[in-house]
């Protein structure tokens, strides 16, 4: 790693991070604070209905009729769509940067002039992504607990049961900026790449939550990273999602050495 | 291509757009893999050892950019900090030389400006090799000559200067030797002197009698360009005493001889094949 890039890549990504973290603290603290209020006015007949059925278990992961209650509403803060678009874009934003960003701008040519070898490029950058995104993650988990302040002593989630669906949601993290890395090692131009990451996402963000309603597509639901993020059952208190953990870290560590390696071996052509 | 640069000398990298000039440099920084072949500096593979050779290499690219948030002062911090070494000190006396304040941010610098800017990061760390890639296309002539004297020192302290242009004249005003690149290829690597001696010299023959100045025919090493009456204009090939020699008790009024013509060697070089025959 060097010294030198770690601090132009802070200087460039703190910003982004700041107004990013800022968002989902915000978010996350409504969404803790009004969603456990819905518990109280959603009957479990409604809730028994096919449709809305299927759209929960799509969210959550899991068939919501043995789980109604405060906590599935508590769980719905980790799943929100808004909320994990958010933290995917950060993790495109950071993971795009090199070397798609540099090429496209240009910048390539005089940071890469240095006395850097690529590899020291990829882990500086890495590092900084990681740490940007625990930063990003942390609010998030600030934001959640500021929330909860708001509820009665006894509906609030405890720390212990909130912070492995953090973690599990940082697993969820990398896993996308691991595909990110490695589209970008591709690609000379940081629009198209960011664009067939992001259509790549929705992909299989639509594959887990088609699965719910379309039988053949069952079978291709562990196939979506949101498949391994199922917080209700934290909440429920069940054990530490480790397979889950386990199964998005390597599928995201996978794609970042084989960008890594790409990256490596590539032209690197501004003009 | 088969080309090496001596150890201290000022190396002028010509040939026309698309010649090939910007991608040779990027095999010698280890932007671009050989598809065959090796490139070496100071004895080491650019591809790979690329961050050995950079560590004594300064490189200005054609089309420079940096971060937009960059101002000058920052940039010397964090190339010293990639470098490992202190640059400011050096920074700020390149930038009092090159008139650049260096509390102005890269996006509301002019073209010159980060040019002047690049120039700066690039020779702050006094390094052995100096890869500039057409540098001068946004100086003025005056920081044009401040760049051309600062290269003579640097290559009179035994510093290599690498200097690619499309233009033959500062090429010719700076560099001791010449490159020519064409589609791809080399076609002259000669020292600029040789390459004077090869150029034809321009010359202009005044004759006192007409008469004699249309019956007279040329030598071999006299390509007449213009004939009208008592005048010809021509293209001396090789040494002057020739002509002399041929114009010896001949009638001749006036005799001027111009400087070596490189402009038209380096037309020539510069041509296809194809356009030469046409």
């Amino acid at each position: 790693m060097n010294r030198g890039l770690i601090i132009r890549a802070f200087r460039e990504l703190w910003p982004v991070t700041l107004v990013l973290s800022l968002v989902l603290m915000g978010m996350e603290a409504l969404l803790a604070y009004v969603l456990p209020k819905f518990s109280d006015d959603v009957s479990q007949e409604w809730l028994k209905v096919d449709y809305t059925r299927a759209i929960y278990k799509a969210m959550l992961g899991t068939d919501v009729v043995d789980r109604i209650g405060r906590q599935m509403f508590q769980a719905m803060a980790w799943v929100d769509p808004p909320v994990i678009a958010l933290v995917w874009a950060h993790a495109v934003v950071c993971c795009t940067r090199v070397p798609a960003r540099e090429v496209d701008q240009g910048t390539a040519d005089v940071f890469l002039g240095l006395p850097v070898s690529r590899r020291e490029v990829f882990l500086s950058e890495t590092l900084v992504w990681l740490v940007c995104g625990a930063a990003l993650l942390a609010a998030a988990l600030s934001g959640n607990l500021l929330g909860g302040l708001g509820l009665p002593a006894e509906q609030r989630p405890p720390f212990t049961q909130v912070l492995p669906i953090v973690l599990n949601f940082f697993c969820l993290y990398v896993a996308a900026g691991g595909l990110a890395w490695l589209v970008s090692s591709f690609s000379s131009r940081r629009g198209r790449a960011m664009t067939i990451i992001f259509l790549i996402l929705l992909v299989l963000f639509l594959l887990n939550y088609l699965a719910q309603f379309w039988k053949p597509l069952e079978a291709f639901a562990f196939l979506s990273p949101l498949h391994y993020h199922r917080p209700v059952y934290l909440l429920g208190g069940g054990a530490w999602p480790w397979s889950d953990m386990f199964v998005l870290m390597a599928t995201g560590a996978v794609m970042w050495i084989a960008g890594g390696i790409v990256f490596a071996r590539r032209d690197l052509c501004t003009v | 291509m088969s080309l090496s640069v001596p150890e201290g000398s000022l190396f002028g990298f010509l040939g026309p757009n698309g010649a090939g000039k910007t991608t040779t440099i990027r095999v010698l920084l280890g932007f671009l893999r050989p598809t065959g072949g090796t490139a070496k500096i100071f004895g080491l593979d650019c591809w790979r050892d690329s961050k050995a050779v950079k560590r004594d290499t300064g490189y200005l690219p054609s089309d420079l950019r940096l971060p937009p948030w960059m101002n000058g002062s920052a940039a010397l911090s964090i190339f010293g900090a990639v470098r490992g070494r202190n640059l400011t000190g050096a920074g700020r006396e390149l930038a009092d030389t090159f008139h650049l304040d260096l509390r102005v941010k890269v996006r509301e610098m002019s073209l010159g400006m980060r040019q002047k800017l690049g120039l700066i990061l690039t020779l702050a760390h006094s390094p052995r090799l100096v890869v500039l890639d057409e540098p001068t296309s946004s100086l003025d002539p005056l920081m044009q000559q401040v760049l051309h004297d600062l290269l003579r020192r640097r290559a009179n302290a035994g510093h290599t200067i690498f200097f690619s242009s499309h233009s033959l004249g500062e090429v010719e005003q700076l560099c001791d030797r010449v490159a020519i690149v064409r589609d791809g290829q080399l076609v002259a690597d000669e020292s600029l002197a040789a390459l004077r001696e090869r150029a034809g010299h321009n010359v202009v023959i005044r004759w006192s009698d007409e008469s004699q100045a249309l019956r007279l025919e040329p030598p071999d090493f006299l390509k007449l360009t213009r004939r009208e009456g008592a005048v010809w204009q021509a293209t001396l090939d090789g040494p002057a005493h020739r002509l002399i020699d041929f114009l010896a008790g001949k009638a001749v009024k006036e005799l001027t001889i111009g400087p070596a013509d490189l402009e038209s060697l380096f037309s020539r070089f510069y041509q296809s094949d194809q356009e030469v025959a046409s």
